[in-house]
């Protein structure tokens, strides 16, 4: 089994080296797979592309800024196009901890083989980084939208995810640009994927700083709110149109 | 003594049309040398023919306005003239965001083409720091 892991990086020095370091030290003989590392540098002005040819991973140099979902899809249409099993995404701030791994590929190998599989960090109790209240807020309005879209997940905005050749082949096509973690789900159920959830924990950003604070948390919910929206009148029409007996 | 109409053709609105013809003109110059092309201008000079024509024939502009119940000329003009700069706005949109998606895709199958070009060197050089995958 190939698994790609995708590292999207904008202006990350700090903590790519040591998320590297982290990767580098998995077994992949205990994971039973064979891992590839990729960091997509989302336009960085930083030594980030540096920091990840010294640790070993391949680099895919965006030339502009693209935002974290057209870094994500570069990842993505890159495992599709090699045939790559899966595909594992991992922040490049280093909240994500490689160990943690074990979980979502022991997930993609059970019976029901869910397309997209969401590592959650409200399920475990007591440990691990939580983010804050505003944000958990903000999680929690996610989650009753998605419901809409008959999505159940109780960390809609995690963005470590592992993607099974299904997930690979449709993100390949479209995927969200901005702040695409939540709309991203949407699309997966729109277009019929099965998505799963298995509890992981995570830890405060290593080094940067996050892309949504102040202002552009509001403009985040609003427009995700909207995109939600729309894949779910998208996917009403698509049912309408596979089975015209059954709209209503 | 009758009141003068307000439609009538007289310097204002020939004035109005010459400004009319003076950005056609500034935009078939642009389009000549390659600056915008002719499709994408083609709603903008449409554009311009319907005001021009409005302020070369106000007679017919006011029989229209009179038919869609307008009592002023003044105010199917400036109706008109929202309505159209609408439409060429949602245009621009649209064709903007055509390029936003097409340059996404051709930023991305840059960046795998060049990581794929950077390979084949490296394993021709024999680099032994190029990236290889861990294998169980």
């Amino acid at each position: 089994m190939r698994v790609l892991i995708i590292v999207p990086a904008f202006n990350e020095q700090e903590a790519l080296g040591g998320l590297l370091g982290e990767i580098r030290g998995l077994s992949p003989a205990a994971l039973g797979t064979e891992l590839e590392t990729v960091v997509v540098d989302d336009g960085s002005s930083d030594r980030t592309a540096e920091v990840a040819r010294q640790g070993g991973a391949r680099v895919l140099r965006l030339c502009g800024n693209l935002g974290i979902g057209g870094a994500v899809q570069s990842g993505l249409r890159l495992a599709a196009r090699e045939s790559f099993d899966y595909a594992v995404q991992i922040d490049g701030d280093g909240q994500h901890p490689p160990s943690e791994l074990v979980h979502l590929l022991a997930a993609a190998k059970a019976a029901e083989k869910p397309d997209l599989i969401v590592g959650t960090r409200y399920h475990k109790q007591g440990d691990g980084f939580r983010s804050t209240l505003l944000r958990r807020l903000g999680s929690w309005w996610l989650r009753v939208l998605l419901r809409f879209v008959h999505v159940r997940v109780t960390d809609p905005t995690s963005g470590y995810r592992l993607y099974g050749p299904r997930a690979l082949a449709l993100f390949d096509e479209t995927y969200p640009y901005d702040f695409p973690e939540p709309e991203s789900l949407a699309v997966a159920r729109a277009a019929g994927l099965r998505i799963a959830e298995v509890p992981v924990t995570m830890r405060e950003r290593q080094g940067g700083r996050s892309s949504i604070a102040g202002f552009s948390t509001l403009y985040y919910m609003f427009k995700v709110t909207i995109a939600i929206a729309l894949t779910y009148l998208r996917s009403r029409k698509r049912v309408a149109k596979e089975n015209p007996t059954d709209a209503t | 003594m009758q009141p003068e109409p307000a439609w009538r053709l007289g310097s204002g609105t020939l004035i109005f049309a010459g400004v009319c013809l003076v950005i056609a003109l500034v935009l078939l110059r642009l389009v000549l040398r390659e600056r915008i092309t002719l499709q994408g201008s083609m709603s903008y000079l449409s554009f311009l023919v319907v005001l021009g024509s409005m302020a070369v024939f106000p007679a017919q502009a006011n029989w229209v306005a009179t038919r869609l119940g307008f009592t002023l000329l003044s105010n199917f003009f400036f109706c008109t003239a929202i309505a159209m700069l609408a439409i060429l706005h949602l245009r621009a949109l649209v064709t903007l965001s055509k390029v936003q998606l097409r340059s996404v895709v051709l930023t991305q199958e840059l960046a795998i083409l060049s990581e794929k070009i950077e390979r084949v060197e490296a394993s021709q050089r024999g680099d032994y720091r190029a990236p290889r995958a861990q294998t169980p």
